[in-house]
């Protein structure tokens, strides 16, 4: 960061003195590129950070631009005032544009988004108040204390200001919390939801963020060019946009902007082959998905990577164990089920299933596949609801709670098949679950920096002790999907951790592991356990069952068939006949044939 | 009502026409999982090439389809070729390259035909009938016996054929179909340019009644999308039913709401996808954890 510090200063520098080597049509189409630029930066917000395919960006800088127009000629209003509306409008359309978000994702809103970009289209030229096709001309000047921004070299100097304060604040979000947040939803909401995410919240974050940066840019193009019209927001302008974003890099707030730019000027250069560039920039779009799906600004990590793999490779440490423990309190719940049934269409996964989990105990859950055990996890962290039953944190009722909900309640999870941030670093990773604070607190990323730059830096100083504790340290810069697996099955336990939890549900944490990796993670168990965390396990790992279990739950085609401690659920015949199928065949050890048969 | 009647019918003509374009989203979504973005531009490639070939090339107006279905085809094939590294993996990178190749096909159509387009006779130049006092338009009627006609025969194709079984086990579980020796890479090649072809028919058949030009694609291939999310994604039937719908909304939104008609079909969309995301006859995926 410190060492981007001169870089960031010199190219301030720079852009400041560049209006003195350039021509009037030149600085009009720099002005322009910076217009876009704004627009990339809100594109790559919503789509490179948070996830979400957002093909209307172009009608919120058309609604800037629009009621910016609007307000000052129809109404009169002053050319600041109606550009404070317009951005309270993009803000506004940007929450409007969010709600399809909360109900569908990836293509669907991709199309829905589009859709709604048309709509906004079809208004604008059809509306007598918008000009129709003819866009509404003759804006006002912008006044500022008597300096003539009917300049392009002068009204540079206003965009240029406005673009850094946006800039910085874009890059300020994406390094925070919440642009970790974000990342992660991106990268899979379903483990972001678990770790407290408030995954609706966000979304809507995102698309009001992208709505302010759109608004802005609209204010600045009415501003410069003092015109509107329809083909400024058209749907082809929308995916050069797109390609912008994509050429320069999608997840990254400078590639954004390098994209913009470059693909702006390119544009003017061969503004008298329109057709030929049209056709240059989908290609260039094409090859880069294929070939560097992030961009121009993710070519020197690409680069670094295969640099690094060269080097000499981490190491997995030891666990530490919590120094201070949590005594828990004899015979006190800490999760108690009650006759919970889960149907999908026909099938009945869970048919009224109990369970009482004492404070500081480790229970397994054990059966065949297809027995319910996942199914009642994902009811426990709240990933499903139950139509029937009850299920209560030491002894809160906590039914029907969003995954968020029970998170902050005190529920961590891992997941069966490894659900890891798999674009974000293994510290950052832990940092997700580190910051427990609800997003609401978003307000002081406007209102003050400060406290959340402090926060960020406690939050770091968490997560490199968590790191070593986990005997992880190494690994804190690797992404997860490069590690090998009982690293990765490692790294998810230490986040779930991170999350300071009471109750900690491990889905088949053994899986994949070897007889070394096994005994490890026992060892860590227990640790978690002997620091006041209590542990539910499904695993069908049995030896590990026997050893660690304080009590065994059998579940069977979704019903509880057996409960106690290990060794006497292991010896009863239902447990064994679920396990190994037909008692009688088990009595007939001689029929050798029909096991050749198999 | 007889202005009622003769909406609907209008709206149907052009419904058979988003049915065809929403069911070549759906065969290539449902073999590959690939949202085809360009879809839309390939609609408009398969109108040109059908066109052209019968005014300029004085071809009869079926076999100018043919030919255009044949282009669209190969289209097809080149669009799922380049993408196939990425099938699979990044869903929202797929839907972005297929959104380059819309604007590389758009610049590719203003390069050959121009950037004005041009508009196309009526193939069939009988009077309209008159049923019960609505006058229909004979080229409507063409128009929707052909896509009902191409809807059975994709059907027959999926589920009568080795050919297309195996397209719909790919779908499923590709890896599953590789172990039983089905060549996937091929099947999902088969379904693109089946779904190109589809275009091209679309294309074909709607020149008559809308204007040509380089731009047509965008707005017919969101409706056409837009279609198949309302009948459910990747369903056929639903993909008619949802094509027919989306011509009906439209053609009476037109009617009501003269100019703002587009506005008001997208925000209905909009909300009934709110409403039910799965579509008509979505089947609703349960998320896995």
């Amino acid at each position: 960061m410190k060492r981007l510090l001169p870089l960031g200063l010199g190219l301030g520098i720079a852009a400041w003195l560049l209006p003195y080597g350039l021509d009037g049509y030149a600085m009009h189409v720099v002005d322009v590129a910076v217009v876009f630029a704004l627009l990339g930066i809100g594109l790559g917000l919503v789509m490179g950070v948070a996830g979400q395919v957002n093909l209307a960006q172009v009608a919120f800088f058309g609604i800037g631009a629009y009621t910016c127009a609007i307000l000052t000629t129809r109404a009169g209003l002053g050319f600041w005032v109606a550009a404070a509306l317009a951005l309270l409008a993009a803000v506004l359309i940007g929450l409007i544009v969010s709600i399809p978000a909360l109900r569908v994702q990836s293509h669907y809103l991709g199309i829905v988004t589009l859709g709604l970009a048309l709509a906004f289209l079809n208004w604008v030229t059809n509306a007598g108040v918008a000009g129709k096709s003819e866009g509404i001309s003759d804006l006002p000047v912008p006044p500022m204390f008597g300096i003539d921004l009917s300049s392009d070299y002068l009204f540079y100097y206003v965009e240029i200001i406005v673009f850094a304060i946006a800039l910085a604040f874009a890059l300020f979000v994406v390094r925070a919390p919440l642009g970790r947040r974000l990342r992660a939803m991106r990268d899979d909401s379903l483990a972001a939801a678990a770790l407290g995410a408030e995954i609706p919240l966000l979304r809507i974050t995102a698309f009001v963020l992208s709505g302010l940066y759109g608004g802005v840019a609209g204010v600045l193009y009415a501003g410069l060019i003092r015109y509107v019209a329809p083909e400024t927001f058209s749907i082809a302008n929308m995916f050069l946009l797109l390609a912008m974003v994509i050429i320069g890099g999608r997840q990254s707030i400078v590639g954004c902007v390098l994209g913009a730019v470059v693909l702006s000027l390119i544009r003017e250069v061969l503004v008298d082959f329109s057709v030929y560039a049209q056709l240059g920039y989908g290609t260039v779009v094409v090859l880069m998905v294929v070939f560097a799906p992030t961009g121009l600004a993710g070519l020197p990590a690409l680069w670094l990577r295969r640099f690094r793999a060269s080097q000499g490779r981490a190491e997995l440490h030891s666990f530490v164990p919590y120094g201070e423990a949590r005594a828990p309190e004899p015979g006190r719940v800490a999760l108690e089920i009650r006759e919970v049934s889960k149907r999908f269409k026909g099938l009945l996964a869970l048919d009224r299933v109990s369970m009482t989990v004492t404070d500081g105990e480790i229970r397994g859950v054990v059966g065949p596949n297809g027995s319910g055990k996942t199914t009642l996890f994902n009811i426990v962290s709240g990933f499903y609801a139950c139509e029937v039953g009850r299920v209560l944190l030491s002894g809160e009722d906590v039914t029907g709670f969003r995954p968020y909900r029970l998170s902050q309640a005190g529920v961590a999870r891992t997941f069966q098949n490894l659900r890891l941030f798999g674009d974000l670093t293994v510290r950052e990773n832990i940092l997700v679950a580190l910051d427990r604070t609800r997003t609401a607190w978003i307000w002081r990323y406007l209102v003050r920096p400060l406290a959340v730059v402090r926060q960020s830096r406690d939050l770091g100083r968490q997560a490199d002790e968590l790191l070593e504790r986990f005997g992880l340290a190494e690994f804190a810069a690797a992404q997860p999907r490069a590690l090998p697996y009982g690293i990765q099955r490692r790294v998810e336990i230490a986040r779930a951790m991170a999350m300071g939890p009471r109750l900690l549900l491990l889905d088949e944490p053994a899986a994949g592991l070897n007889g070394e990796e096994v005994r490890r993670l026992a060892e860590i168990v227990r640790a978690l356990r002997d620091s006041g965390v209590t542990v539910v396990i499904i695993e069908h790992n049995m030896g590990l069952v026997m050893s660690l279990c304080d009590r065994v739950t059998v579940l069977s085609s979704g019903r509880v068939i057996a409960d106690g401690p290990p060794r006497e659920v292991a010896a009863v015949p239902e447990v064994i006949e679920a396990y190994l199928g037909e008692s009688t065949y088990l009595s007939l050890p001689g029929d050798v044939s029909q096991e050749a048969g198999r | 009502m007889q202005v009622f009647l003769q909406t609907l019918v209008g709206g149907i003509g052009f419904g058979a026409v988003y049915a065809l374009v929403a069911m070549g989203f759906s065969i290539v979504y449902r073999t590959m999982g690939l949202v085809n973005f360009a879809h839309g531009s390939v609609v408009m490639i398969g109108a040109y090439t059908a066109s052209t070939f019968s005014m300029a090339g004085r071809l009869p107006f079926p076999l100018a389809i043919a030919v255009a279905i044949v282009v669209t085809g190969l289209v097809g094939l080149i669009i799922e070729r380049v993408l196939r590294p990425l099938e699979g993996r990044d869903f929202d990178l797929m839907l972005i390259g297929t959104i380059g190749f819309g604007t590389v096909l758009e610049a590719l159509a203003i390069l050959i035909w121009g950037a004005t387009g041009h508009a196309v006779p009526s193939p069939v130049a009988a009077a309209p009938v008159d049923i019960l006092g609505i006058r229909i338009r004979t080229y409507s009627l063409v128009v929707i016996v052909v896509a009902a006609a191409a809807t059975v025969l994709l059907a027959l194709f999926l589920q009568r054929t080795k050919r297309g079984v195996a397209m719909q086990a790919a779908a499923m579980d590709p890896q599953a179909a590789t172990a039983v020796g089905i060549h996937v890479g091929r099947s999902n090649a088969i379904a693109f340019a089946i779904g190109a072809g589809l275009a091209a028919l679309a294309g074909g058949l709607i020149g008559p009644m809308l204007y040509v030009s380089p731009t047509m694609g965008g707005s017919l291939g969101i409706k056409g999308f837009a279609a198949a999310i309302i009948g459910g994604f990747g369903n056929i039937p639903g993909a008619i039913l949802g094509g027919l719908a989306f011509g009906i909304l439209d053609s009476f939104a037109a009617g009501t709401f003269q100019g703002y008609s587009e506005l008001v079909v997208f925000v209905v969309f909009a909300v009934a996808i709110m409403i039910r995301p799965t579509g008509i006859f979505g089947e609703r995926t349960v998320n896995r954890a």
